[in-house]
């Protein structure tokens, strides 16, 4: 028994399509498994990773693109890469998974997981030994049957640079038991982080990280799959973590952290800000042993290192060409001379140009950049063409086979060689280049990050290949208001605003939970007497509270008048019961006086308002009048514009009234 | 006279609110733990850590009646003392402005109710280390948790702060006390973002031991608003310092700090926490660095620090009745962790003492204790009489109180001047002060007493 104990095969589970639509558009075409990254394919590094940490079965799993996943295995067993050495690598997938979700449901079902797995998606990228992690979490298991799963992160410096993959977590120090995730904003930072108060409470000391980068690496038990299984509406990771976390006692499964130790490297590729940061970190060696020269994926020696990370194959050609630092050159690549090359990756069989200046730039297999060319923070895809003289900037990603004409200038685009059936054209550059739009909106991309704490813009902007800050920002600092006014320095609350306050709370919940009128009525005089207040007081205070509930404060459709419509339908018997005489009236005017400087919705249709109020009684024209006649010139000029028209209306009427008057006498 | 490095500040001017049962006409800090007064118990401390002199600030009404009480205890110790107005409202924060002038250096500050072993040498070392603007201590909650109080069932409630330490560098990022939130705790994003991480801890327990910059008592009397240190004095000086130096002084930093001074608000707190050209240049030329990437310290002018006292010591604030019969119950058993062997008895030389069956109980002065008695885990105070035949469990008898024959006692407060008729058993009993338990009296859960305002006893 023993022994077939000891003869464990680790399994570990693949997820090769994760759908992501931001490396577009590649991500169009093929699985995002097999982009290139400084030459070799994505899912190569994640499979040599597992085989650098002992695991024995690798399942492979795939839907859209499961061919082509298929066939890369084949010829990567065939021509005897790295990781075929004694690890079984099995494709498996359908067609009908349509996310992670599925995917893991799709595993539940088949059964081939037999006990503890490594799951991971084919876009991570790290050298992490995950055998101890792996061990721990059989401890967990051991000691916690609920244990689904243990997430790997791993801490970053504290850089300021925004991928999407950073999260902010709360850990149990003494048990490294997960309580709280929450995935950082792209764009924009937080300026709070909100988290239950009962984690505190229950547990003793909980770590607050906030530095993490999530490579999505985990350690799944098998009931991780079960769990997806029972809950349908799991569709991504972060589901799952959520759903457990909220649920944890329901489900009876509780999630675990484990950090990954300062020399070892993971992150996961899933935009092109990312596949930048990988890419420099790969040819700075972060990742050793996953360096271009050691030979990932093939078994022979591609490269040739040089001083100041320069890769280059013994059979490219570099003729009086700068190679300045961080450069991979593949074999039968062609480089002029007079051009700089620094922080760019140049395929297999690539030919570029005399006096040409690459910086960041990533060239997949065959492209032809003419002379004269710059190219900055840009992705260049297999078999493309760049004409003479052309300046490709800012994050622009040219799609394969594309031919870009001479001479054109392109900052922040995406390059199609096609138009497809989505795709909607912005500008046709040539037969085979078209500018596409990426579906998002790209200006504020990343305007919005040098203002802080700015509140969260609706944009989904991917993030674009870019030029890393060298040094970390200071992180600003942001005074937030509970700061700066400590609790003793804010000035005592006056009775008048919790009177105004409590009347508020009243009329709000007596509007929603639609009580009878009278009661409030009751619960606004026993506020009035606790705090003292004059029937004046009384009389402007509801009012104010009434046009400051948050239906008229922020109305549907922003239709102002139907909020108010609505309101006093309800609450109309409450104003009437104060609202009774001349001087309430005025009161009441005054109030809304008031209400029209805070609220620009009522300030717009401030003459319809009293007009709404006149018609319903709730103030007579008299009152009316004589307000209008107080308001001061200078201060209530808008006011008293707006007003002018049913001032006049209401003169005319009133002139007719007393015409009728006479006659009738 | 040779300026110190450290001032000490005893605030000894507490009025107990959270001891009503116990307390009456004396002061809070005169309440016995064991055999001396709770105030002797810090200033031992101090006096340990070499301290030659003192200041303490009490209530002008109970000056001399402290005063008097000290001087029974083996104290060497210096003391100053300060009276403040009995009458009005002052808070800790008061009670150091009212101080400031004596003031002269950096200085400790300790509450009047620590009874603790912590050895002060870390704190005042991590604060001379980091220069730091504050240091506090922290204990480990849950002394008191396996001692049920006495008197009527009630649920005990305590009041749990939110600590949060960096936990590299012990820096002190965050305090709160947890009934300020409701449902979620909400964390400035920028303290994360700037420091990466942090733990938050929730029991661990304010020991109101500081160590602090003499500037900010300058601070302090700028300031008259803050009125309390822990609950409005830290939280604001924690949360300062993430903030920036604004104005003038931010944007010419090399500039001698005098000329900064003067265009300053006077009520920016960095207006005192000025940073010279000498520390300025030491912090340029110096290696020590705390984080990886950044400049020393983030640059940050004010720095808090935390030091939590090893798990094994013993930390107790008695400012609640359920500490304060918690401390005295087990005061025997841990007195040889306090003391040294020797350095201070339990039991009072002066007390008349014939019982045989005695197992860890504190005497005090002039208690008299009679022989045919079992006296198990209990404290007798000052000139109190214990008659024959009496079994006293886990018990405090006050000062004067008298027990008199045939009484069974345990768990029980027996307040001062008391007097327990023949043949009581009384069980997790509160006596209030000068009351007397009727002949023959049984009772459980109940608290007895004269005062008006607490619950009314019906005497069969």
């Amino acid at each position: 028994m023993n022994q077939f104990e000891k003869k464990e095969v680790i399994q570990a589970v693949l997820i090769a399509d994760n759908n992501v639509e931001q490396l577009r558009p590649f991500s169009d075409k093929n699985s995002t498994a097999l982009l290139p990254l400084v030459n070799v394919c994505l899912l190569d590094y994640a499979l040599d990773a597992l085989n650098r940490s002992g695991i024995e079965e690798v399942f492979v799993y795939s839907s859209l693109y499961l061919q082509s996943v298929r066939e890369h295995i084949k010829e990567g067993i065939a021509s005897l890469s790295s990781w075929s050495v004694n690890m079984t690598v099995h494709v498996i997938g359908g067609e009908g998974c349509r996310c992670f979700g599925d995917a893991m449901r799709d595993l539940d079902a088949k059964a081939l997981i037999r006990g503890n797995f490594i799951l991971l998606g084919a876009d991570a990228v790290t050298n992490a030994d995950l055998r101890p992690i792996f061990e721990q979490h059989k401890k967990t298991v051991k000691y916690d049957k609920g244990a689904a799963a243990t997430l790997i992160f791993k801490e970053a410096a504290t850089c300021n640079v925004r991928t999407g993959n950073e999260v902010m977590i709360a850990v149990d120090r003494q048990n490294n038991r997960l309580h709280h995730h929450q995935r950082l904003r792209l764009h924009g930072k937080e300026s709070h982080f909100e988290v239950p108060l009962e984690v505190f409470l229950h547990n003793s000391e909980v770590s607050l990280l906030h530095n993490l980068i999530d490579p999505q690496i985990a350690i799944g038990s098998p009931s991780m799959l079960s769990l997806f299984s029972d809950n349908f509406d799991f569709e991504t990771r972060d589901d799952f973590v959520r759903g457990i976390l909220i649920n944890e006692e329901i489900l009876d499964s509780r999630i675990y952290v484990s950090l990954l130790p300062r020399g070892q490297y993971a992150r996961k590729v899933n935009n092109w800000l990312t596949y930048c940061m990988v890419s420099q970190d790969v040819m700075n060696r972060w990742a050793y042993p996953l360096v271009p020269d050691m030979g990932i994926n093939c078994l022979a020696q591609q490269y040739v290192y040089l001083k100041n990370n320069i890769y280059k194959s013994r059979k490219s050609t570099v003729i009086k060409a700068a190679l300045r630092e961080n450069v991979a050159v593949q074999a039968g690549s062609h480089v002029e001379a007079g051009t700089s090359v620094s922080c760019s990756v140049i395929g297999k069989n690539c030919k570029i140009g005399k006096n040409c200046v690459l910086v960041n730039a990533f060239l997949m297999d065959g492209v032809h950049v003419a002379d004269g060319c710059k190219l900055d923070c840009c992705v260049i895809g297999v078999g493309a063409k760049v004409g003479a003289g052309s300046a490709l900037t800012e994050g622009t990603v040219v799609d394969a086979k594309s031919v870009i004409p001479s001479g054109k200038v392109l900052k922040n685009v995406i390059i199609k060689c096609a138009l497809g059936e989505d795709d909607d054209l912005v500008e046709k550059l040539g037969e085979q280049a078209f500018i596409i739009d990426d579906k998002q909106d790209t200006q504020s991309t990343y305007a919005s990050d040098s203002e802080d704490d700015v509140p969260p813009t609706t944009a989904t902007g991917i993030p674009k290949v870019a030029k890393l800050p060298p040094i970390c920002d200071e992180s600003d600092y942001t005074s937030s208001s509970d700061e700066d006014e400590s609790r003793a320095v804010t000035p005592l609350v006056d009775d008048t605003n919790i009177f105004l306050a409590e009347v508020m709370d009243s009329l709000a919940r007596g509007f929603q939970e639609k009580s009878n009128p009278d009661f409030l009525i009751l619960e606004i005089n026993s506020s009035r007497y606790a705090y003292n207040m004059s029937l004046k007081e009384v009389n402007f205070y509801v009012v104010k509270a009434i046009f400051s509930l948050e239906d008229i404060k922020e109305p549907a459709n922003q239709n102002v008048l139907v909020a108010i419509n609505n309101i006093l339908k309800q609450l109309g018997p409450v104003m009437s019961n104060y609202i009774k005489t001349e001087d309430a009236m005025l009161d009441c005017l005054r109030a809304l006086e008031d209400i029209c400087e805070e609220n620009e919705y009522v300030r717009a249709k401030i003459s319809k308002v009293v007009h709404y109020l006149y018609d319903k009684d709730f103030v007579s024209e008299d009152a009316i009048i004589s307000w209008y006649a107080q308001l001061d010139v200078d201060e209530h000029r808008t006011l008293r514009q707006s007003l002018k028209e049913l001032i006049e209306w209401l003169n005319q009427s009133s002139e007719e009234e007393d015409d009728d008057d006479d006659e009738s006498d | 006279m040779v300026t110190q490095e450290f001032q000490a500040v005893v605030l000894a001017a507490g009025r107990g609110t959270r001891l009503p049962e116990v307390l009456t006409d004396s002061p809070k800090c005169l309440l016995p733990i064991g055999p001396y007064p709770l105030l002797w118990y810090p200033l031992n401390m101090l006096q340990q850590h070499n301290f030659q002199d003192v200041i303490v600030v009490v209530l002008e009404n109970e000056r001399s009646e402290i005063q008097q009480a000290l001087e029974r205890t083996p104290l060497k110790i210096k003391i100053d003392f300060v009276a403040i107005d009995s009458d009005s409202d002052f808070g800790t924060a008061d009670s150091l402005r009212i101080i400031h002038d004596k003031i002269k250096s950096d200085f400790l500050v300790l509450s009047c109710d620590i009874v603790s072993n912590v050895s002060l040498y870390p704190l005042i070392n991590k604060f001379r280390q980091h220069d730091a603007a504050l240091t506090a201590l922290l204990f480990k909650s849950g002394f008191e948790s396996d001692v049920t109080l006495p008197g009527p069932k009630t649920k005990h409630k305590p009041e749990r702060d939110l600590i949060g330490i960096h936990p590299d560098s012990n820096r002190l990022l965050f305090l709160a006390s947890a009934s300020d939130f409701e449902e979620v705790m909400s964390v400035n994003a920028h303290l994360l973002r700037k420091n990466g991480k942090m733990t938050v801890f929730s029991r661990l327990v304010d020991s109101h031991i500081y160590v602090m910059k003499k500037w900010t008592i300058d601070f302090l009397l700028k300031k008259e608003n803050f009125s309390t240190l822990k609950g409005e004095f830290l939280p604001y000086i924690i949360k300062k310092q993430m903030s920036k130096k604004t104005g003038s002084s931010a944007a010419a930093p090399d500039m001698q700090s005098e000329v900064g001074v003067a265009l300053k608000p006077e009520n920016d707190i960095f207006h005192y926490a000025s940073n010279t050209h000498l520390e300025q240049r030491i912090q340029k030329a110096t290696l020590f660095n705390d984080s990886r990437i950044k400049e020393p310290y983030n640059g940050d002018l004010i720095r808090c620090y935390a030091v939590v006292a090893p798990k094994e010591s013993i930390g107790v604030r008695v400012n609640t009745t359920l500490s304060f019969f918690a401390i005295n119950q087990k005061i025997s058993n841990i007195w040889p962790q306090l003391f040294n062997e020797g350095e201070h008895l339990l039991i009072s030389s002066n007390a008349v003492i014939n019982s045989t069956q005695m197992k860890e109980v504190a005497v005090g002065d002039s208690a008299k204790l009679s022989e045919k008695t079992s006296l198990n885990f209990s404290v007798f105070g000052a000139n109190c009489t214990i008659n024959p035949k009496n079994i006293i469990n886990k018990s405090i008898i006050m000062t004067s109180a008298i027990i008199e024959e045939g009484c069974n006692i345990e768990n029980s407060i027996v307040g001062s001047r008391a007097v327990i008729k023949r043949g009581c058993v009384l069980k997790n009993c509160l006596i209030g002060p000068s009351y007397a338990v009727e002949e023959g009296t049984k009772r459980e859960n109940q608290h007895l007493t004269n005062a008006d305002g607490f619950m009314e006893i019906d005497i069969q």
